[in-house]
């Protein structure tokens, strides 16, 4: 099966070939400072800044929604996504920001929340109070 | 401590569920076991006795697994939710025809709905099997035996292994602590959280029970590959597992396709496709499957590829695993959007891939050499040898999506063994996968055109060769014609789509050319045909839809030089009546209606032509669907507009907070200040405000005018009943040169107050009544001072210069606050009252006699101000009492206005239009179509063969 036996060798060359093209689709997250440096699209992990501003006024703009994210290492930075205010934003945990940075805002062209799961720390839902007699 | 004594628990379906989970396990043990020695006594005196026990322990095996699906279902239809998963699942609010959803919401109900499906499947087997029952049945016992182990429940020391479906909410290790559970009565203070609303519509209802359906039947070809490699006989393996392989493929790809229109068409992404790990890696044993089918066929006609056969068939079932594994890990964390949460069966779910896949290699390799291997190599231009490259291709493009979508497997096995390292992601997960299957999709489309033109075991090439190259040339040609035309359609912007666009239009062309010339319309050739050509269609529509998919929401006078490049805007905010134009069309947001929990937005969309007529007319309701209590939006739900040719896909992200949510719609009512204003009929008042605008701070003034007092008032929201004291105060607001109009309500039902305002958008201002508004136009009765008069018919008496005329007995009177009943006896009496002005009006109390007692129902002349009582009745004189009383009306009603109550009547919109989508649907529908059709051919055949 010599043949075949050259096809695979060929195949797994190019699977090599573009897996290594594809380590250049992969990136570690980033974080704001290291946007700011490259100036070039990052991913970023961070979470919503709860007690900063949070700014959604479609009768302005529909399009325009911001916000506060603080990154892995502490800074905070306004966020800028072009879009309309996803629902449940509050209550996100944590965020995936795709985008860059302009000037001192980082311009989001994707978003990505993890919202608590329905049941994690979730209390009972108790009727009344007597329950805790 | 002492032992509690719970009350209003229901322990039967705990208990009877419980047992039957693990005596169903230990049965499926006995059965794989059984079923094992029967494979080893073949041929033998004991086999039929171990068959026969094997058959038993797998029946009941599947009995227990109906058993505990009906005992967790009783549980949830009596909404028993002292149990964990009736809790976690089920509500008063849900409705019955979503217990189905509500079961399988959950991991462990999926667990269930899987092994219901593998015990169908095996029953089939265990009827229709013959000699394959046996072996495959003692494998696909062990599958059961280690879903079996996901739900016991049983701990082990510290080890858990399996979460109960029947576990009660006092069990839960963490919980047990909670106050809560020191009441005996604690059952009657829970209630559920029932259904996600995002999953309460039909697609929950067909598409987990297809798609596990799908997954249960990549058991089958995986289990007769064990079998076929433990038993040594490859060939008859080889015959027989097809048709389950191909049953197999068109289920798994059915249950993807509806993922994928669920995804459409209820969420609001805007596509079918996001290249989500759950949605890769239900695609990747598919693609595999398929691949194993392509070698199954070359194993049948030419006896090569049986060992990747094997392979392919083994590592379907391993990937359906893997993604199991996958999704209910919790493993992808952020990556995915639906994920299940964990359970803690991390380890039992490798475990469960560690064994297959062992079991797999060690029985492959001891067994290889037994493994039919032709001894030439195929011919170079052989249908095998390109059927078998392009199964390559398949599994290389599985192994690309697995290696992609693994990485946060790799992320996190690099962490265990080097903690602190870094994770990785894909920046841009779309592109990438897109960047990479196109070429896949190039090379599939090619090949499996012109490989249809080649013929199995070619030994004479040279004769066929002519004919194969004239096929090739007219498909190309073809195909350049079609990839010209669609080029007229869909727009492209780099040269790699031409290509895979010539590659689907291949596939078409050729596949189509084969089957006139070659199959002549053989069925059994039809089949792959319908399948590939579908291949090229999909092609063709992801090229349409993706490529071209264009967003209509558009407002350039809002985006002008704003933003650049992918940042394009996608919303626009349209106000209720009020049409905008956006990309050709005018957009209206005509009116919202509330059905059950959902409220749907009616827009309307119209293409106006040269002289305005209307060339383009179609409306949408697109909804926001509120949470089950009522409160607060969960989920939008889209609307489609279905052309054949394109859809228009239309879709709210957001509306108003005020609207979405009850809570800051009362919070934003407690801020609003209201201000009085004194209004006399007829009398308009000035209203002065200060606005803040951009030129300013602005003078504005609105005339306000009382027109009148409606005492049947019309509001929206409210809906009169009898003995409602209901007014209405109109009211017109005139601004510049527009007037505007108005009608707060406010009513009193059974003593309390019940207020209607009115917003209006145009001014920014809410208007609302208060108890003295109502206390001005109906005297409140303690602050009459009545005056008894006795009366014939005719009798007449002057009170402050007004002469009031008794002129007799009304017996069909009506009062607006008297609703008839039998028996009773009413009568009205007449009053004439003319004032000093000389004008008349008229009155008619009413008296009533009801089950023995008097009743008397008031009337009022309200011009002035007089209040009439008819109480009583003497037959025999023929006269009657009447209270009179009379009270100046005050002429003034005062109304509460506030002027900082902004619009909410407004949605935002999102519109996209999908050409082409159509395509995609057709082709898919058709791969799993020439599928299905595949199946029924071989099953027909084997049974003629067998006959």
């Amino acid at each position: 099966m010599k043949k075949i036996h050259l096809v695979a060798i060929v195949m797994i060359a190019v699977a090599i070939g573009l897996l290594t093209t594809a380590s250049g689709d992969m990136s570690t997250y980033s974080n704001f400072s290291e946007a700011i440096e490259s100036g070039e699209k990052v991913k970023i992990a961070g979470q919503l800044a709860k007690d900063k501003e949070m700014y959604y006024d479609p009768e302005v703009d529909p399009n325009y929604f911001s916000f506060y994210v603080e990154d892995a290492e502490g800074l905070q930075k306004k966020v800028v996504l072009n879009a309309a205010k996803p629902q449940d934003f509050e209550l996100s945990e944590q965020i995936v920001l795709t985008g860059m940075m302009k000037g001192e805002e980082f311009m989001a062209s994707d978003m990505l929340m993890k919202c608590p799961s329905k049941y994690k720390d979730e209390e009972i839902y108790v009727k009344s109070q007597e329950g805790s007699l | 401590m002492n032992e509690i004594q719970y009350i209003g628990e229901h322990l039967l379906p705990g208990i009877l569920g419980n047992f039957f989970i693990k005596f169903g396990f230990v049965a499926s043990l006995l059965a794989a076991l059984s079923y094992f020695f029967a494979v080893k006594k073949q041929n033998q005196p004991d086999f039929e006795s171990w068959r026969k026990i094997g058959r038993l322990s797998f029946l009941l095996h599947g009995i227990s697994v109906f058993i505990v699906i009906g005992a967790i279902f009783y549980a949830m239809m009596n909404k028993y939710y002292e149990y964990q998963y009736v809790w976690a699942h089920v509500s008063e609010e849900l409705p019955l025809k979503y217990i189905l959803s509500a079961f399988w919401e959950g991991q462990e109900g999926s667990f269930l709905l899987w092994m219901f499906w593998h015990v169908i499947l095996g029953v089939i087997i265990l009827l229709k099997g013959k000699q394959w029952e046996a072996p495959v049945l003692a494998v696909l016992a062990i599958i059961q035996a280690f879903i079996f182990s996901m739900i016991l429940g049983i701990y082990i020391g510290d080890f858990k292994l399996g979460s109960s479906p029947l576990l009660l909410l006092r069990e839960i290790p963490d919980w047990m602590e909670l106050p809560l559970f020191n009441n005996a009565d604690y059952v009657s203070l829970i209630k559920g959280n029932g259904l996600n609303p995002l999953l309460q519509n039909y697609w929950m209802t067909i598409h987990p029970p297809t798609l596990f359906l799908g997954f249960a039947s990549t058991s089958i070809p995986f289990c007769y590959a064990i079998a076929g490699l433990w038993t040594g006989q490859h060939k008859e393996m080889a015959k027989t597992v097809l048709s389950w392989a191909l049953f197999s493929g068109a289920i798994l790809g059915t249950g993807i396709l509806m993922g994928g229109v669920w995804a459409y068409e209820a969420l609001t992404f805007g596509g079918y496709w996001a290249w989500d790990p759950v949605e890769n890696m239900s695609l990747v044993p598919w693609i595999v499957l398929v691949a194993g089918i392509h070698t199954n066929l070359i194993a049948k006609s030419t006896n090569y590829s049986y060992k990747t056969t094997y392979i392919f068939y083994i590592l379907t079932f391993l990937l359906i695993l893997y993604s199991t594994f996958l999704t209910r890990s919790g493993v992808l964390g952020e990556s995915s959007v639906h994920a299940f949460t964990e359970m803690g069966l991390e380890w039992q779910l490798v475990s469960f891939i560690g064994f297959f896949l062992l079991l797999s290699i060690i029985l492959y390799f001891s067994k290889q050499k037994s493994i039919p291997v032709p001894k030439d190599e195929e011919a170079t231009p052989s249908k095998e040898f390109w059927m078998f490259i392009g199964s390559l291709v398949l599994l290389f493009s599985a192994a690309m999506i697995t290696a992609s979508t693994s990485l946060p497997v790799y992320n996190k096995i690099m962490d265990f063994f080097n903690p602190g390292f870094e994770g990785l992601t894909i920046t841009e997960p779309i592109e990438h996968f897109n960047k990479y299957q196109l070429w896949i999709g190039v090379f599939i489309g090619l090949i499996s055109g012109s490989t249809q033109f080649l013929r199995y075991k070619e030994f004479n090439w040279k004769g066929h060769s002519k004919k194969f190259i004239n096929h090739l040339i007219i498909s190309a040609v073809g195909a350049l014609i079609l990839t010209i035309l669609c080029s007229l359609w869909i727009e492209f912007v780099a040269w790699q789509y031409w290509l895979l666009l010539f590659a689907g239009s291949f596939a078409i062309v050729s596949n189509l050319d084969y089957l006139i010339s070659f199959a002549k319309g053989n069925l059994k050739q039809a089949a792959s045909v319908i399948s590939h050509v579908g291949f090229g269609i999909m092609i063709l529509g992801v090229m349409a839809s993706g490529l071209n998919k264009q967003h209509i929401s558009t407002n350039p006078a809002v985006q002008a030089g704003l933003l650049e490049g992918e940042m394009l805007e996608k919303n626009v905010m349209l106000f209720k009546g009020m049409p905008m134009f956006m990309s050709g069309y005018e957009v209206t947001y005509q009116r919202d209606t509330f059905i059950n929990k959902e409220r749907y937005f009616n827009v309307n969309y119209k293409k106006l032509g040269k002289e305005g007529e209307i060339t383009e007319e179609f409306n949408v309701t697109p909804s926001a669907l509120y949470d089950n209590k009522g409160m607060k939006v969960a989920a939008y739900n889209p609307s489609t507009k279905h052309y054949l040719h394109k859809d228009i896909f239309t879709h709210i992200p957001t509306i108003p907070l005020r609207e979405a949510d009850v809570m800051e719609a009362q919070k934003f009512e407690d801020t609003l200040t209201y201000e009085r204003y004194d209004l006399i009929i007829d009398k308009p008042l000035e209203i002065k405000d200060t606005l803040q605008s951009r030129l300013g701070p602005q003078l504005v003034s609105t005339k306000t005018t009382l027109i009148g007092i409606n005492k049947n008032p019309e509001h929206p929201d409210y809906e009169p009943q009898k003995g409602d004291l209901a007014i209405g105060v109109k009211l017109a607001f005139q601004k510049e040169d527009t007037t505007f109009y108005a009608e707060p309500v406010m009513v009193i039902r059974d003593q309390l107050l019940y207020n209607y305002p009115v917003q209006m958008n145009d001014l920014s201002m809410k208007v609302r009544l208060t108890e003295e508004a109502i206390n001005a136009v109906y005297t409140p009765e303690e602050t009459l001072d009545y005056q008894s008069f006795i009366l014939k018919n005719g009798d007449f008496i002057f009170l402050n210069g007004n002469r009031i005329e008794f002129k007799g007995f009304d017996k069909n009177a009506k009062h607006p606050n008297y609703q008839k009943e039998e028996e009773d006896i009413a009568i009205g009496s007449i009053f004439e009252v003319s004032n000093e002005a000389g004008q008349r009006f008229n009155a008619t109390p009413l008296y009533l006699i009801r089950g023995r007692s008097p009743f008397n129902f008031k009337d009022e002349i309200y011009e002035l101000g007089l209040h009439f009582r008819f109480v009583s009745i003497d037959p025999n004189t023929e006269s009657i009492e009447v209270m009179i009383a009379q009270k100046e009306k005050t002429k003034v009603i005062p109304i509460d206005l506030s002027k900082r109550s902004f619009r909410t009547d407004y949605i935002i919109l999102e519109t996209i239009v999908f050409p082409g989508i159509n395509l995609v649907w057709l082709g898919s529908i058709m791969m799993m179509l020439g599928l299905g059709i595949g199946m029924y051919i071989r099953r027909k055949q084997n049974k003629v063969m067998a006959a």
